[in-house]
């Protein structure tokens, strides 16, 4: 008898169950049908449409195959020069993002008057017409009443060249200081490495291709921090030829694969780098093109003794002698030993292979090393490694931005009235540029965002925000200490949230405005830089717009406008409609849709209709552009800095900081009082000359080792579209590939010699705690973090999302704890930036 | 006839999960439920030693289409459910199959069921199987919404898209259809439905770090072909016997 399908089945529930009939089928049948050829089958048919990705700063330049309007599968950008056609894994998860289920389809209004963590808004959908009646309304009584800037808006994930339509146009033409960007919650404080030393406050390209020494410092850049696709490729290739060192308290990606691994004690960075130096300097490895050299010849840097300033000639740097004089000549290995709990002998071993491959070295410094709450030196320490190296703006070393050339959109200036002039000079809620918060981008004290002072500024003054405006930020989630924000957000009258999802912060929104997700609706250009070459993507829909959604910075903004106008407001509609003209034809737009496009033709005319013939990719019309989805610019040139044209006071790479030097006396200077003054508040330990060098602060913990015995360690998913692809089964489905973490789950990691101390286990129930708050998650005993330390990733912990995000969206309950709600809420003061690595805050671990 | 395989260069890979979601996306595999995974590409990962000198390791897995496939040997059905194509591929008739599961229990790479530990990356199976009864997309079934009239359903959205999953990888099918039915295994099939048309194997041509190689073992000129001339490699469990065809080579951890 020939076994079938419909027989198989029939017997199977004849006999009520379907295991036991294994045993006498279970004979091996080798014969001929075991071998035989399949039917014909084809891969599906569709087209490869252009896009950008977003999912995290990249912003790379990618490819979503669509099928019938819908949005299947994802891939890197063939033609980009800096993925190589490859996307990382968050690529992969847009389609289940496009298609959430739980995705906010038309515009809501909240029908609760009461607001809280846990209360129900009670939403009810509304159309476009009456949310937009309601916010435009609320704005006017702001017009009228002379108080246009308790108008406040607040950015999220924006398109690089869209956002001044929104960011940089609404609150300048309405009247209100009070916009503000979320990136200080970031990575900001990393900027201050190479800013107060080369002068570039920017984050850094890394020429992977060539180099031979990879240092990834405080950072995974196989799961974060930029040009991950690009690091994934390089990565192996440079474990084949050279050495890969990480320095990480936890074991990252990049610390499993790598040929050492430095699990420093959190936030004694700033030691280890001084170490590595001093060990450059005495073994003499430094490079000399770069770094220059003693006039004499003969090596004078030996521990401990202070040398002639004189006696060295540098070539592209400046302040090597001070440096060494102030910090470095007492930074001995064994003296680093005892701060970072790192072998001396490994320090001794790393900095050989470091300067042994000098200056083809990247010191690839990341947040882990800044985003503390004395940051910038720790930054500045780290990041010299690359001017002893001589690794700055060289082959296979540490590279500033590449560009590409895009057209700006017209002046605003003459829409801007006598009460909107007025309004931009007033004070801003973030309390930047006050005497402890010096928020010194770019060298300029006050010039930097500090976003989650934001919160901080709104419960101190209840009434300073009437109107609120907020675009794809979750900030009672995503920042420290987010309670905060819960606080201050129930006090706003009018809250508008414009957002894919009803997150942690729309629960607080009285009216919701369903966004595009723009990485496959979105219509912008996006550009970033990476593997040496500049770029510009085209961002636009792929398949069929499936909700009554819109695009927050195109389409919302010129319905909002015109509903203005309608009010009595004429500026921003008028400005919008009237100067905006179609690069090629001249053609003012007519709809929110017009207005979109004639923004990304404007913005992307300079790379496909150039006055002159560019160094980058050949673009022939836009219709080629949107086609081809990218423009690559010409490959960086190297040494862009050297010759004395680096963009510091004294044009070289400074050691010793003239640049910070002239922003802190600046701002001491401001509030008549000294530079250690400000330094002092500001909560840092230098005084005197050391203020001006790279140097180590011993790390700022809150809470007391005794009450709070584990450091704590937060780190970042390589499956994390910035905190919003919580809701995708195939983020908890693969969230093991973030090294100790366990699928559908989110674990707090100890050392099992802890575990053994406290009679836990992996799998119990745990309450963790710290003088900010606490939450209770699962715990997973993990040989990948030091006894002491307790290392959990960011992401999961969400209340409110989705349904699978939350564990129950209903009741509130969180699948998982959310890190910052045991992350006090502090900053690194000169940047601004909140702290959230380093070490900074220690919680208890208990049996919940 | 050709000897398909695959090499995965654990050097190169960075475990970071881009070739089982391409995977997930080209077969159109659902969620995990009772004790299946349904990933057609998975990963094994262990943490051993002992702090500092801890060292983790991954290896990316899949189906292995053994020249001696033990799935194949025991599948009772007349002619095979379960087979070897002359390329080597070991595929499925997802009409024959009759839901016995023999050969995810003859399997040496397949659990029966998946327990807490496949969470961890301790576990895995190539082989799963969609129960008996019910939907096997229940995920875009689902008619319930979050915040009644404001946010959409798993139902809703599939219907807005016209397609049974809203991102619906069509492809031309053989034996194995884009969504399977209840009471059949599924499990890898080398993407036949691509390398039949000489496209690479979806998990193949996504890896970021280009760990992956496909192609005809017995081809002297293909590039599997050189790479398992020149390197040691290596292949689960060899001592079944099963004549694995997926290899690896190098060692995923500098420090092991």
């Amino acid at each position: 008898m020939k076994l079938t399908r419909r027989a198989f089945i029939q017997a199977s529930f004849a006999t009520g169950g379907l295991l036991v009939v294994g045993t006498p089928l279970a004979q091996p049948v080798t014969n001929a049908m075991a071998l035989r050829k399949a039917k014909p089958a084809g891969p599906a048919k569709g087209e490869w449409v252009s896009t950008a990705c977003q999912g995290c700063t990249q912003w790379c330049a990618i490819q979503i195959f669509v099928q019938n309007g819908r949005a299947v599968r994802v891939r890197g950008n063939p033609l980009s020069k800096t993925n190589h056609g490859y996307v990382c894994p968050r690529g992969h998860l847009i389609p289940q993002q496009t298609y959430d289920p739980d995705r906010i389809k038309v515009p809501m209004k909240r029908t609760n008057p009461q607001k809280g963590r846990g209360i129900d808004p009670k939403f009810v959908p509304i159309s476009w017409d009456e949310a937009l009646d309601t916010i435009a309304d609320r704005m006017m009584e702001l017009r009228k009443n002379n108080e246009t800037h308790r108008l406040v808006y607040l950015r999220g994930r924006y398109s690089p060249t869209s956002t001044e339509l929104l960011y940089g146009t609404l609150p300048k033409i309405f009247g209100s200081p009070n916009y503000f960007s979320h990136s200080a919650i970031c990575a900001e404080a990393e900027k201050m490495g190479p800013g107060f030393t080369q002068g570039y406050f920017g984050y850094r390209d890394y020429d992977l291709a060539n180099t031979n020494c990879l240092v990834a410092w405080g950072t995974d850049p196989l799961a974060s921090n930029r040009i991950v696709p690009n690091t994934i490729r390089r990565f192996g290739e440079i474990l084949a030829r050279g050495t890969v060192i990480a320095v990480d308290p936890r074991m990252s990606n990049a610390a499993a694969k790598a040929h050492e691994w430095l699990p420093v004690k959190p936030g004694t960075d700033g030691a280890l780098a001084g170490a590595i130096a001093h060990v450059l300097l005495t073994e003499a490895l430094w490079n000399r093109e770069f770094v220059g050299d003693f006039k004499e010849g003969k090596n004078l840097f030996v521990a401990g003794q202070m040398i002639d300033e004189a006696a060295f000639a540098e070539k592209e740097t400046h302040g090597l002698a001070k440096w060494w004089n102030v910090e470095l000549k007492d930074r001995t290995p064994a003296w680093a030993e005892n701060e970072t709990l790192i072998p001396a002998g490994q320090i001794v071993r790393v900095a050989r292979a470091m300067g042994k491959a000098a200056p083809k070295v990247a010191v690839w410094m990341g947040p882990g090393v800044a985003m503390t709450p004395r940051g910038t030196y720790a930054a500045m320490a780290v990041h010299a490694l690359n001017g002893l190296l001589g690794s700055i703006d060289v082959e296979g070393g540490t590279l500033q931005s590449s560009g590409v050339p895009l057209g700006k959109f017209p002046s605003a200036d003459a829409y801007v009235d006598d009460v909107a002039k007025a309004a931009s000079k007033l004070k801003k809620l973030d309390g930047r540029g006050a005497k402890d918060m010096p928020a010194m981008m770019n060298a300029r004290p006050g010039s930097g965002v500090v976003t989650n002072n934001v919160a901080n500024g709104m419960l101190k003054d209840p009434g300073a925000v009437k109107v609120l405006l907020a675009s794809w930020n979750n900030f009672s989630f995503s920042t420290t200490d987010p309670s905060r924000w819960d606080r201050a957000l129930a006090k706003v009258p009018l809250f508008v949230h414009m957002v894919t999802n009803a997150s942690e912060m729309t629960q607080f929104a009285d009216v919701v405005l369903p966004a595009t997700f723009n990485s496959s609706e979105g219509y912008s250009i996006v550009t970033n830089m990476g593997n040496t070459y500049g770029y510009a993507t085209i961002q636009q829909p792929v398949g069929k717009r499936l909700w009554d959604v819109k695009q927050e910075e195109t389409e919302v903004v010129w319905l909002l406008a015109e509903k203005l106008k309608a009010k009595g407001f004429p500026n921003l509609f008028d400005y919008y409609s009237k100067e905006f003209k179609d690069p090629e034809i001249g053609k003012t737009p007519a709809n929110e849709k017009e207005f979109t496009e004639i923004a990304a033709r404007i913005s992307s005319a300079p790379m496909w209709m150039p006055k002159e013939p560019l160094k980058g990719d050949k673009i022939e019309g836009w219709a080629d552009f949107r086609k081809k989805g990218i423009y690559n610019s010409a490959k960086y040139s190297y040494k862009k800095g050297w010759g004395g044209k680096f963009n510091t006071a004294t044009k070289k790479f400074e050691f010793y900081s003239e640049t910070a030097k002239k922003g802190l006396a600046e701002h001491a200077k401001k509030y008549e009082t000294t530079i250690d003054d400000i330094l002092a508040v500001s909560g840092y330990v230098a005084r005197g000359e050391l203020a001006f060098v790279p140097h180590y602060e011993p790390p700022k913990r809150h809470g007391s080792p005794q009450e709070y015995p584990f450091t704590f360690i937060d780190y970042k998913s390589r499956l994390n579209r910035e905190g919003r692809s919580q809701n995708l089964p195939w983020y908890q489905e693969f969230k093991k590939v973030d090294p100790g973490d366990v699928s559908w789950n989110d674990v707090l990691k100890i050392n099992p010699a802890d575990g053994a101390k406290l009679g836990l286990k992996t799998g119990d129930t745990v309450r963790v705690t710290s003088v900010a708050g606490s939450i209770v998650t699962r715990l997973k005993l993990w040989e990948g973090v030091r006894p002491g330390t307790a290392a959990k990733c960011y992401g999961q912990g969400h209340w409110a999302y989705g349904r699978v995000a939350a564990r129950d969206y209903a009741k509130a309950a969180p699948r998982g704890g959310n890190n910052n709600e045991i992350l006090v809420d502090d900053y690194d003061r000169l940047s601004g930036s909140t702290a959230r690595n380093g070490g900074f805050v220690g919680v208890k671990v208990a049996k919940a | 006839m050709a000897r398909l395989g695959m090499v995965i260069d654990l050097q190169r890979c960075v475990s970071c999960g881009a070739c089982a979601l391409a995977c997930k996306a080209e077969n159109n595999t659902r969620n995990r439920a009772e004790g299946q995974s349904f990933n057609w590409a998975d990963f094994l990962m262990k943490t051993g030693g002992t702090f500092p000198d801890a060292v983790h390791v991954v290896m990316p897995v899949l189906c292995n289409h053994c020249t001696d496939a033990p799935c194949v040997a025991v599948c009772p059905v007349s002619p095979k459910a379960i087979f070897k194509t002359p390329d080597g591929i070991t595929m499925y008739d997802n009409e024959r199959c009759i839901g016995c599961r023999l050969c995810q229990r003859a399997c040496p790479y397949s659990n029966f069921e998946l327990g807490e530990t496949s969470l961890d990356g301790e576990a895995y199976s190539v082989l799963s199987f969609n129960p008996w009864q019910g939907d096997t997309q229940p995920q875009w079934t689902d008619k319930s919404e979050m915040i009644p009239g404001g946010t959409s359903s798993g139902a809703e959205t599939a219907k807005m898209t016209a397609a049974a999953i809203p991102a619906l990888n069509q492809y031309a099918e053989g034996e194995v259809k884009a969504i399977r039915k209840a009471g059949v295994i599924e499990k890898c099939t080398l993407c036949y439905h691509r390398v039949s048309n000489g496209l690479q194997p979806a998990c193949v041509e996504v890896c970021p770090a280009k760990a992956r190689i496909f192609g005809d073992q017995d081809d002297p000129n293909s590039e599997i072909a050189k790479i398992l001339k020149a390197e040691k490699s290596f292949r689960l469990q060899e001592e079944k016997g099963t004549k694995p065809n997926v290899h690896y080579i190098h060692k995923y951890s500098a420090r092991a």
